[in-house]
């Protein structure tokens, strides 16, 4: 019998989940690439892949609402705020990292049925800029509703953006104009079910399920830092969601930490029909491995690391500014709303 | 635009430097900022740090990550300023996002509070080419006076500078402006090498180095054209030179680079003492009490011994020395049994004997006034020990007419600037050379008032004014410090080490100016008016720039002036052809 070990979630204690208590997947999973189970080496990234941009999004709700309009109907609603943007590299290291179009947008999302109108917050210091909240239809009266919606915003935008920015990946066989010069690294699991054409990887830090099978769980841990799992195609229980998935180790675990820390799962989206792997997708799967080890952490700069890939963390950091301190922003509604409808203004 | 992520107070701001523009120290800025009412404040000022960095990054190592094109992060560029001059006076702060503009002609101007002065000359370039106005209020006296400059010697080249100063004071038409052109003189000691013997000539250089400094600038005119100077050597000058030690008829200046030009200087041993020269022989009379008493005695026997002639030397009747002297032609027949003092080893023999020889050991008792003996001892042995240096300079046996002809007169007219080569002589002897000649200056002054103004170049004022003890020309050099600038006495007076000279003499001076200074020099409370990061720079300054700070602007100024158009050694005269341009680079370079 084997002796007792423990083994730490190389995970924060606050992030939800962690990496140990993985569900089961009840979808299917095909061998797509190869039959043959076991590690493939790195290739090194080609010259004409010139781009690869980091996109994430983020919102924040800021202040909940209680609505009423000059005809008499009231509900809820709530000013909200989201970013996207996006990190534009060179994964040759032949220029230096930009920030693409991260930019806030402000909402103020409302229940249907209500007139509302958009909504200019002037500071008191002509010097410190204007907010604008732009008035949009929540799906339902639930309190969360809002939020929701909110929710919704940052992720269609975040698609739009990814999807814009990459190369196209052709669908069918005779198809192969399309070479591989711009890929997207979006931050999480791919969302939308229909695919917008865009060679876009989602890559997911924390796996919350487990979607090989007990025998084949083995070759996560054996993976070397860079190499990656043959591609399968997955099709979810419902039958609705296909993808292409493979998992990519970025780094060495520490024998203090679970196995497969250092394990990321990237998805790609796939055709329903299962037969044809389109050759990009081969070949993104192919540059992963060197692409994300460049890309990922170190543990002393992130607690997510490695996963927490750098330009990943730089973009986070990039879109909270652009919102501006929530606190500043509630004082200000604050202080709007005061102006507006109060005995005096507040600051 | 001024920065939001640090204060912006009225005196100093830091501002951001938008991308593809470039801000140095130095550089003059201006800022306009409104009031909530709509009145605009400007402020003025110069850049005093710069700094560039990575923002939104974390970590110090992420550099290496933004460079290998990974982590995205801009480059922030930001410049503090000090302000010099808020206009009007009104001390708000600027706002942040307010834009900040180079400081141009008028903005220049009001920047340097140029406005402000009445008169003014150039007092250098500054970093853009600009010229920096020094007030000429605060330099003849009118509103302040002297400057003061120190700086380690050979890299900080304080003379330089002086001397660059006095040219623009007499050459960019501020004099002629003002109506005082012809009563406007300089006196300048020269106490290193034979520097200084050469301001009449032209420097052979002067082209070469103005034009690589031009070509290298990229300027349209060279730097005397831009300051509005003649690039020409002074004019109307005379040189003063201790007489070559040794007896005989023939006064010959004790000089070796100039052949002609330079005029030799005694004091006739009569004037020695009707003058009461004798405290400026002992640079130490303070301190004993009682040598001072001795000293102050002495002064008063000589100045009596010396009334009622004119004769260069002095006679004696009660005083045989021990060598017999032959009766010479030209004995008068006042002499007849006298005793006649000729030279200053004669003088100091005589009060020997008037002191501890005559009654058998006792000395004349009007003389000794009850002195102790080792006092007197101590009178006599600091004269013996100065005998050698003061000798070939004080002399009776001169012609009267020779003592006319070769007093030092620094007033003479037709000369503009005078240079008193002091190199040569001991320390006692310079310290008296020059406390005689300012004393002399002085008393002038004082009978006739300030018709016109003196300016005296003086280096290594730690050595004649030392913060420690009391001297009779620390005296001297207080007396012009404090009373000199209302009677038109100004002192340019340099040091190595402020912090070694008397406190008073460079606190008295309006303008003062820094050169390269040894860093703990710097840190000292004399240069506490250096904004800390002018402090430290002031470590790094290379020979030709100096900073300036005067009464008008609140912050120092850093300029450079251009090479000297005057030669500084005989081997830069323009007249002296026939060397290779090479062997002449290599002297320069010291090779």
């Amino acid at each position: 019998m084997a002796p007792m070990r423990i083994r730490l979630d190389p995970w924060p204690v606050d992030m939800e989940g962690g990496q140990l208590g993985l569900q089961r997947f009840e979808g299917d999973l095909i061998d797509i690439e190869t039959p043959r189970w076991g590690a493939v080496a790195p290739r090194s990234i080609p010259a004409r892949l010139h781009t690869v941009y980091v996109v994430d999004g983020k919102r924040r709700m800021e202040s909940r609402v209680f609505l009423e309009d000059d005809e008499g109907e009231a509900g809820m609603g709530g000013f909200g705020a989201y970013v996207v943007g996006a990190v534009n590299l060179c994964p040759h290291g032949s220029r230096p990292a930009e920030l693409e179009n991260v930019r806030a947008r402000r909402l103020l999302a409302h229940a249907p049925g209500l007139r509302v109108d958009p909504c200019l917050l002037s500071p008191r210091d002509p010097h410190t800029g204007q907010l604008q909240y732009t008035p949009i239809v929540a799906e339902g009266t639930d309190p969360l509703a809002p939020l929701h919606k909110l929710q919704q915003a940052m992720l269609s935008a975040e698609q739009e953006l990814s999807h814009g920015l990459a190369s196209a990946v052709p669908f069918d066989e005779g198809d192969d104009r399309e070479a591989l010069t711009a890929l997207t690294l979006q931050d999480g699991t791919l969302r939308r079910r229909s695919n917008l054409g865009g060679a876009v990887v989602g890559y997911v830090k924390t796996m919350q399920t487990q979607y090989l099978p007990p025998d084949r769980v083995g070759l996560l841990s054996e993976l070397k830092p860079g190499e990656r799992t043959p591609i399968m195609h997955l099709t979810s229980k419902t039958g609705k969601t296909t993808r292409f998935i493979w998992y990519v180790r970025l780094c060495e675990a520490a024998f203090y930490q679970h196995p497969m820390s250092g394990v990321m799962r990237l998805e790609m989206y796939a055709p329903d029909d299962s037969d044809f792997l389109p050759p990009i997708v081969r070949e993104v799967a192919n540059v992963s491995g060197e692409l994300l080890c460049r890309l990922a952490s170190r543990a002393h700069k992130d607690p997510r690391a490695p996963q927490n890939l750098i330009p990943t963390a730089a973009l986070e950091s990039a879109m909270s500014r652009a919102m501006g301190s929530a606190d500043l922003v509630t004082r200000r509604l604050r202080a709007h709303i005061a102006g507006q409808y109060g005995p005096g203004a507040v600051a | 635009m001024v920065l939001g992520t640090e204060d912006a107070t009225p005196v100093s701001f830091w501002f951001a430097v938008s991308p593809g523009a470039s801000v140095g120290m130095d550089d003059l800025v201006t800022v306009r900022t409104r009031k909530p009412g709509g009145q605009p404040v400007s402020f003025y000022g110069l850049v005093d740090a710069v700094r560039t960095r990575h923002e939104g990054v974390t970590f110090d190592s992420d550099v290496q990550d933004v460079m290998a094109g990974l982590l995205p992060a801009s480059v922030s560029y930001a410049a503090r300023v000090l302000v010099t001059r808020v206009d009007p006076e009104d001390f708000i702060p600027p706002q942040p996002g307010d834009e900040v503009r180079q400081a141009r002609g008028e903005a220049l101007a009001l920047a340097l509070s140029a406005d402000k002065m009445d008169y003014s000359f150039p007092g250098g370039l500054l970093a853009d080419g600009q010229v920096l106005p020094v007030n000429y209020g605060f330099v003849n006296g009118e509103q302040g006076g002297h400057i003061n400059i120190s700086g380690i010697s050979g890299v900080a080249t304080k003379t330089s500078y002086a001397l660059f100063l006095l040219h623009s004071i007499f050459r960019s038409g501020l004099l002629t402006q003002r109506g005082e052109g012809h009563t406007t003189r300089a006196l300048i000691f020269n106490v290193k090498g034979e520097d200084l013997l050469f301001l009449d000539r032209l420097n052979a250089k002067l082209g070469k180095k103005e034009g690589d400094f031009q070509e290298r600038k990229g300027w349209q005119e060279g730097r005397y054209a831009r300051l509005g100077l003649p690039a020409e050597p002074f004019r109307d000058v005379q040189f003063l030179a201790p007489p070559r030690a040794g007896q005989g008829d023939v006064i010959v200046p004790d000089v070796e680079q100039r052949a002609a030009g330079v005029t030799p200087f005694v004091f006739s041993l009569r004037e020695f003492c009707a003058r009461r020269m004798l405290p400026y022989v002992f640079s130490d009379a303070g301190g004993s009490l009682n040598l001072g008493f001795v000293i102050g005695n002495m002064e008063e026997k000589l100045a009596r011994l010396a009334a009622g002639d004119d004769a260069p030397s002095l006679t004696v009747d009660d005083w045989q020395p021990d060598t017999e002297v032959l009766l010479s032609e030209n004995l008068r027949f006042d002499d007849m049994g006298k005793t006649r003092i000729e030279t200053f080893a004669a003088l100091v023999s005589y009060l020997e004997y008037k002191l501890l020889d005559q009654n058998d050991g006792e000395g004349d008792p009007r003389w000794v006034l009850k002195q102790n003996q080792g006092t007197l001892r101590a009178f006599v042995r600091r004269l013996r020990g100065v005998q050698k240096h003061l000798a070939p300079l004080v002399r009776g046996d001169v012609s009267a007419a020779q003592a006319e002809r070769y007093r030092p007169n620094v007033l003479k007219s037709g000369v503009q600037t005078s240079v008193v080569d002091i190199h040569k002589l001991g320390g006692h002897a310079q310290s008296f050379v020059v406390g005689v000649l300012l004393r002399d200056l002085f008393e002038h002054k004082e009978r006739y008032g300030r018709q016109d103004t003196v300016f005296v170049v003086l280096d290594e004022l730690n050595k004649y004014a030392p913060r420690e003890g009391d001297s009779p020309i620390k005296d001297v050099l207080l007396d012009v410090a404090e009373r000199g600038r209302s009677l038109g006495i100004i002192l340019i007076g340099a040091q190595q080490t402020a912090s070694e000279v008397e406190r008073r003499i460079v606190s008295n001076a309006a303008i003062r100016v820094v050169g390269r200074l040894d860093l703990a020099e710097a840190e000292r409370p004399e240069y506490r008016f250096l904004p800390q990061s002018f402090r430290a720079r002031a470590g790094i300054l290379q020979p030709g720039t100096m900073l300036v700070s005067q009464p008008d602007v609140p912050n120092p100024v850093l300029v450079s002036y251009p090479f000297p158009a005057w030669a500084t050694r005989r081997d830069e005269v323009a007249e002296d052809v026939g060397r290779d341009v090479e062997e002449v680079g290599e002297d320069w370079l010291g090779i």
